[in-house]
């Protein structure tokens, strides 16, 4: 009884927080704002709980802006950023440093970006991000992230080994400890708050329209409630993969046998109330597809992490043909449009085949639970395999061994391959199959190189709205690289936070 | 406060154990050991109407906060796979995103891994 009491006690206290007063009477942007009956007030109100806003929020809290809050719709914390693999690009790294690779800069980094977003990226904003890595590298490890002793390689599309790793492969670990750095510190979080609408005087946004106790997905759950910020709204609402509608409008070639990694909240309902509220869109059809998603498990699942190998020590093989299908280490968008090439005669997709050697990687975590969870299979040889996954054996036969010649020459005159980390394959093997997933937003909302969100009839900033993260776009151009979504959302907290100064 | 120490019910050869889902109230399912609760009413958990509001805090104040519920980590398939100190959220997570009171409720891993936890 007494444990009953103390909670009713707890929440009606809770509840005198602010929510006491007309709880029914909440905002829309047409009513005048000195009329709006604000339910709580802070100074920086924070929309989403992944690294941008975990960044964002723990370093204006450091810098003194006042009382943080950081709202999250989701019954956890993180979005994507709590799912994602864990690859962080860091030029300069210690590890890397450590490995004898001095001739990285944040300008080479962003050498490779630009290749990568051709001829669509920022090349300013990239250079400023990439400037604040480091930073955002030590505060990660401020706040007690481990990352994997002496790990920094090279992954797809960079020219450098520059991407660390966090212990358990998934930014679940850094999400983790800036959220318990940001509790310790003084910021605010709360879950199961939707931001369902902004409110605004003019060009300027005063604050929001919550959704509270918000259930996710049943908008029917929850109470609105406004809440005022007086130095500034963050935006940090990642991207809209999961938005079907959305995804079909803008870029209705994405193939709908694609399923999606991202978090199921990745549907995107802030960036289109931005736009209503006269925020600038760009690059919207930019979505980018991730060339090693498994269709035989959910979501992200452990595919990307077994391919780490794959990518490097073996080879992806198209099972109707038995041959090669590319450059195993390029770019995203190089890999998904060779791997979505792969179909049946009527044209159902044909789930091309990565492996590598068995031997190679005996108690590796990557491949057990891989093999665990049945989505990956350790085959005795290639007549096995052949016989699995039905591909001409006699043609898969000679794919390998004449891999293993430009194994042996140290050189791939069929797709160029960077041949360095490349191993002669021999049985036991490996196998997984491979389909593309919709990965990530390019695309999203215009902002300045400091994080102001753009006015679409201006061109200039919609005072007091911030963004930064996935949420917004034109950052990356056609394809980001992998490990540089980390980067952008935690050196983003560096940056914003002088730019709310500034305004104030 | 007193906490319940909480045995996850993942290999569930018994019958009966304490998180069941048994009717509670005109057709109404909730778990076996709420009982008490339901002897109040719905405003034991719903602060107000039940659409609008529920959050952990009921929960907490019988069983703890998330990572300080004890699992029987034996029976985890692996070490990581401790719901209750998950590597993805850990403290960051609501009982809501894995527990449903009035129904059984798919985790929240489950959206990307395969699990072994069959009742939530
Ligand atoms: C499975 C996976 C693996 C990845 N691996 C890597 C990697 O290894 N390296 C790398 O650099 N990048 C990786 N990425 C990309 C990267 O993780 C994301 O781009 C990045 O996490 C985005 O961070 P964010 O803070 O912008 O958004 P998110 O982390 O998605 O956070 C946005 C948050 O806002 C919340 N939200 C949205 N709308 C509202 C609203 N209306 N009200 C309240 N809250 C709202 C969401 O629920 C979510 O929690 C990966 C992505 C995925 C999905």
């Amino acid at each position: 009884m007494s444990n009953r009491r103390s909670f009713l006690k707890l929440s009606a206290g809770l509840a005198a927080g602010g929510l006491a007063a007309g709880l029914s009477s909440t905002a829309n942007a047409s009513e005048c704002v000195a009329d709006i009956k604000w339910h709580e007030e802070v100074d920086l109100l924070v929309i989403g709980s992944g690294f941008a806003g975990q960044s964002v929020a723990v370093n204006a809290n450091r810098e003194g802006l006042g009382k943080v809050l950081v709202l999250e719709k989701m019954q956890v914390i993180g979005g994507n950023s709590a799912i994602n693999g864990g690859w962080f690009a860091v030029p300069k790294n210690p590890v890397q440093l450590a490995q004898g690779i001095n001739d990285d800069s944040p300008a080479e980094l962003v050498k490779d970006q630009m290749i990568a977003a051709r001829g669509m990226g920022n090349e300013q904003m990239l250079t400023k991000i990439a400037n604040e890595a480091l930073n955002a590298y030590n505060m990660c490890l401020d706040a007690g992230v481990k990352f994997k002793k002496d790990f920094n390689i090279q992954v797809g599309g960079h020219n450098k080994a520059r991407a660390v790793r966090v212990e358990h492969g998934t930014g679940g670990d850094i999400v983790t400890k800036l959220y318990e750095a940001g509790v310790r510190e003084g910021v605010d979080y709360r879950l199961q708050y939707k931001v369902e609408d902004f409110i605004m005087n003019g060009n300027e946004i005063e604050g929001v329209v919550v959704r509270r106790g918000y259930r996710f997905p049943d908008e029917s759950t929850g109470e609105l409630i406004n809440i005022r910020a007086n130095k500034g709204v963050v935006l940090a609402t990642g991207g809209f993969t999961r938005n079907m509608e959305l995804r079909a409008a803008v870029d209705p070639s994405l193939d709908p046998s694609l399923d999606c990694t991202n978090h199921l909240g990745a549907t995107g309902e802030a960036t289109l109330t931005a736009m209503a509220h006269g925020a600038l869109p760009v690059h919207m059809n930019m979505i980018q597809t991730g060339h090693w998603g498994s269709p035989d498990e959910g979501g992200f699942g452990w595919s990307n992490a077994l391919l780490s190998i794959g990518w490097h020590k073996g080879i992806a093989v198209n099972p109707t043909t038995g041959t090669r299908i590319m450059d195993e280490r390029a770019d995203r968008l190089t890999c998904s449009t060779a791997i979505m090439a792969c179909r049946h005669k009527d044209g159902s997709p044909a789930y091309p085949l990565v492996f590598f050697n068995k031997n190679d990687h005996l108690g590796d975590a990557r491949v057990t639970r891989a093999v665990r969870d049945e989505m990956a299979w350790e085959m005795d040889s290639l007549e096995q395999m052949a016989d699995k996954f039905n591909v001409p054996l006699a043609q898969l036969k000679a794919t390998v061994k004449q891999w293993n010649d430009y194994v042996a020459k140290s050189e791939d005159p069929d797709f160029n391959r960077k041949m360095d980390t490349a191993v002669k394959l021999k049985a036991p093997f490996v196998v997984s199959r491979v389909w593309p997933k919709v990965h990530y937003c390019m695309g999203g909302l215009k902002t300045d190189i400091d994080g102001r969100v753009v006015n679409a009839r201006t061109m200039k900033p919609i005072k007091s709205l911030y963004a930064a993260g996935e949420v917004i776009g034109g950052v990356h151009g056609h394809a980001r690289l992998s490990s540089c979504a980390c980067l952008e959302g935690l050196a983003m907290g560096f940056i914003l936070p002088k730019s709310i100064k500034a305004d104030a | 406060m007193k906490k319940l120490a909480l045995i996850l019910a993942m290999a569930l050869s018994t019958s009966a154990y304490a998180g069941e889902l048994v009717d509670v109230d005109k057709g109404m399912q909730g778990r076996m050991n709420h009982e008490m609760l339901y002897a109040d009413d719905c405003e034991a958990c719903h602060t107000g109407d039940a659409k609008k509001f529920v959050d952990d805090s009921s929960c907490i104040a019988c069983h703890g906060e998330i990572n300080e519920i004890e699992l029987d980590t034996e029976k985890l398939v692996m070490p990581e796979a401790n719901p209750h100190k998950s590597v993805h959220y850990n403290q960051g997570a609501s009982c809501l995103a894995c527990h449903a009171e009035h129904q059984t409720k798919k985790p929240v891993c489950s959206e990307c891994h395969r699990t072994w936890f069959d009742e939530m």
